[in-house]
């Protein structure tokens, strides 16, 4: 049994102007000791989905679909039960750790406090906690930066305080958004260094645009567009032979690769193209694809296309 | 670090004391009428104008505007605030003597109506939306929209002259002249004027804090506590209201004005010997040099609270602290 499993997973936001689509039928698996890779453009709808899992999104939205988690379904779970699992269970490490910090606690409380809460820790272990957990997100002298504020730390730094919350009491999932955005390429790649370390135990869905870093981290990978999955594969699969027309411009648009940007926008998330969500601006486009919307199927063994050019 | 922002903090309330005396200065003398007009309504009978001269040369009424001006401020600065036209006495014993009455009344009403719209507007800014949180924002406005000479009539109209709780104004019985003075007795006569000054206080603090409690709930922080696991009242209390209550400190000053300013109505419809009533008199006699010591006492107690909750805001906020 694997330990999180989504199925037909659908996140709806009403506003005053359309309902935005932000997940649309989402199929994903994610077994003991793997690493998901997230990836799409932004906007696409992958923190929404991080956020689903973690029953985090406004008592609003329309929430449709399972997640089933150790068997257990998360959206049938009281408020209660949920508290149990987050932070404990699954974790989240939020993408913008400036504004995801709160700017009046002290760094060394603010990781303490998980620990005091499901781990049953006192202040004194609890703190001790924090000082080892900033050690192992290497963090230089942690005793004393553990009683500093956020503003106190570099955007590097924070981040490494953002990622020792979320281990802070060994989750069984960790669902990572973005941990790399926004930082220079050094510190990019130690905090890739870092979360390969840390997450050697435990799963984690790894939420990135970086398809480099993803490369790295990631056992698998699936590709979001506009709200739903629309491949995939293992990691070296998605790099070796790419099926889908924009997991291909995707990867064109890498530097290495020469920086080629698909043409057009990503979509509006309230009105979505007919047919295939991608046309309007895909190379490969017959007529079919205005009307007809594909449905994901297995190419390879293990890789998932949802593409008419191989239905 | 510190300390340099303590000066300069210290710098910029000179500054605001000298404008705000200065424009005191001017505005006092725009308005029309004066001491000797005053006082020829009352005694009905011309004064001489050797006599109308003579005070005029004593109290360097005189000379130039500018020149009396500067008088004054070189007068304030050796802590001379000069002398009352009607009293004859210094207006520094005058102001002080009122201040106590008055904060007899601004001070409990200043931390009850905290206490009180700080809890209100926590409560109903984190439970916003709701229908009773509808009907507590517009029974708030509905008590600030009425002014506060109108409750205290009000009050005075159903708690004392219907009900009889409570004294119809004044401070101190008559029993008093044969029993020396009974601390109860003016506890008693102070109370409806505290419980309207803070009525009508409420609403400001309760806005304020519900204001901030709806931005501070929407802060991606909020998100984060909650995705530790922890209950909503520890989501509440460790990371909703300290924060929300931050930008608070620094509004309060402007609450107090409001009460200053309210107080003067109140004092007066309840005879409460304080300030403010005292600027009712000065007012009417046109004892200008008293009005400016009343108002230069008004503008210190702005000025002191704004430098505390200046000096009270860095120390709660941590980012305050590096000083910039
Ligand atoms: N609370 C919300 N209400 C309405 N729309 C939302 C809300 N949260 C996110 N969205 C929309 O959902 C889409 C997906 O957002 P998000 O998951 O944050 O993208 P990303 O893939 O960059 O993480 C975006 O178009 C965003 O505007
Ligand atoms: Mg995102």
């Amino acid at each position: 049994m694997s330990l999180l499993r989504i199925i037909g997973l659908k996140a709806y936001f009403p506003t005053q102007d359309g309902i935005v689509k932000a997940v649309n039928t989402v199929d994903l698996e994610i077994e003991k000791n793997e690493r998901v890779g997230l990836i799409g453009e932004t906007g696409c709808g992958k923190t929404v989905l991080g956020f689903a899992i973690m029953r985090l999104l406004q008592p609003s939205t329309n929430i449709e679909g399972r997640i089933m988690y150790n068997g257990k379904d998360l959206l049938k779970l009281s408020e209660e039960e949920m508290r149990k699992i987050r932070g404990k269970e699954i974790a989240m490490i939020f993408q913008n750790p400036p504004t995801f910090l709160n700017p009046v606690l002290k760094i060394g409380y603010q990781i303490a406090e998980s620990t005091q809460l499901h781990q049953g820790l006192d202040k004194k272990a609890a703190k001790e906690k924090a000082v080892g957990m900033l050690e192992a997100v290497k963090i230089p002298l942690s005793s004393k930066r553990v009683s500093e504020y956020p503003h106190q730390f570099s955007g590097g730094m924070k981040e490494r305080a953002m990622i020792a919350m979320g281990l802070a009491c060994d989750p069984s999932l960790i669902i990572a958004d973005e941990p790399t955005k926004g930082l220079d390429i050094t510190i990019k790649m130690q905090i890739v260094k870092l979360m390969k370390e840390v997450t050697r135990q435990g799963s984690m869905l790894f939420i990135t645009h970086d398809l480099g870093v993803a490369a790295e981290i990631c056992d698998n990978i699936a590709v979001m567009y506009a709200g739903e999955l629309v491949e995939y594969a293992k990691t070296e699969d998605i790099f070796k032979n790419p099926m889908h027309p924009y997991t291909r411009g995707f990867l064109n648009s890498l530097p290495s690769r020469g920086l080629k940007q698909i043409r057009g926008i990503s979509p509006s998330l309230i009105d979505l193209p007919s047919g295939c969500r991608f046309h309007p601006r895909c190379d490969h486009i017959e007529e079919v694809c205005k009307n007809w919307h594909p449905e994901m199927v297995e190419c390879d063994k293990g890789h998932y296309v949802r593409c008419l050019q191989y239905g | 670090m510190r300390i340099e922002y303590v000066i300069k903090r210290l710098f910029y309330c000179f500054l605001a004391f000298f404008v705000g005396i200065s424009i005191t200065f001017v505005i006092l003398h725009l308005m029309p009428g004066d001491y000797i007009s005053h006082l020829l309504i009352n005694i009905e009978s011309t004064i001489s104008p050797e006599a109308s001269e003579a005070f005029k040369h004593k109290f360097g009424l005189d000379k130039s505007l500018t020149e009396q001006y500067f008088i004054y401020i070189d007068n304030l600065l050796q802590g001379d605030w000069g002398y009352s036209f009607e009293y004859g006495v210094p207006i520094l014993n005058i102001v002080v003597e009122k201040l106590r009455w008055t904060l007899i009344l601004l001070i409990p009403a200043t931390l009850l109506s905290l206490l009180i719209g700080v809890f209100i507007g926590a409560y109903f800014g984190w439970k916003s939306g709701s229908k009773l949180d509808l009907s507590v924002l517009n029974v708030m406005i509905f008590i600030r929209a009425i002014p506060s000479y109108w409750w205290a009539l009000m009050f005075v109209l159903i708690f004392g002259f219907y009900l009889g709780l409570f004294p119809l104004g004044g401070y101190m019985g008559i029993g008093v002249l044969e029993s020396g003075t009974d601390y109860l007795d003016i506890l008693h006569h102070s109370l409806l004027p505290m419980i309207t000054l803070t009525l009508c206080s409420i609403p400001g603090n309760y806005y304020l804090m519900r204001n901030s409690m709806l931005l501070t709930v929407g802060e991606d922080y909020i998100i984060t506590a909650r995705g530790k696991g922890l209950s909503e009242k520890d989501i509440l209390f460790k990371h909703t209201v300290k924060n929300a209550m931050l930008p608070m400190v620094t509004m309060i000053t402007l609450e107090l004005v409001f009460m200053i300013s309210g107080s003067v109505f109140i004092e007066t419809i309840f005879s409460w010997p304080g300030m403010g009533m005292l600027m009712i008199d000065a007012m009417n006699a046109r004892d200008l040099p008293l009005l400016q010591g009343i108002f230069l006492m008004d503008t210190l107690l702005i000025i002191i609270a704004n430098f505390t909750a200046d000096m009270l805001y860095s120390c709660i906020d941590p980012r305050v602290k590096v000083g910039e």
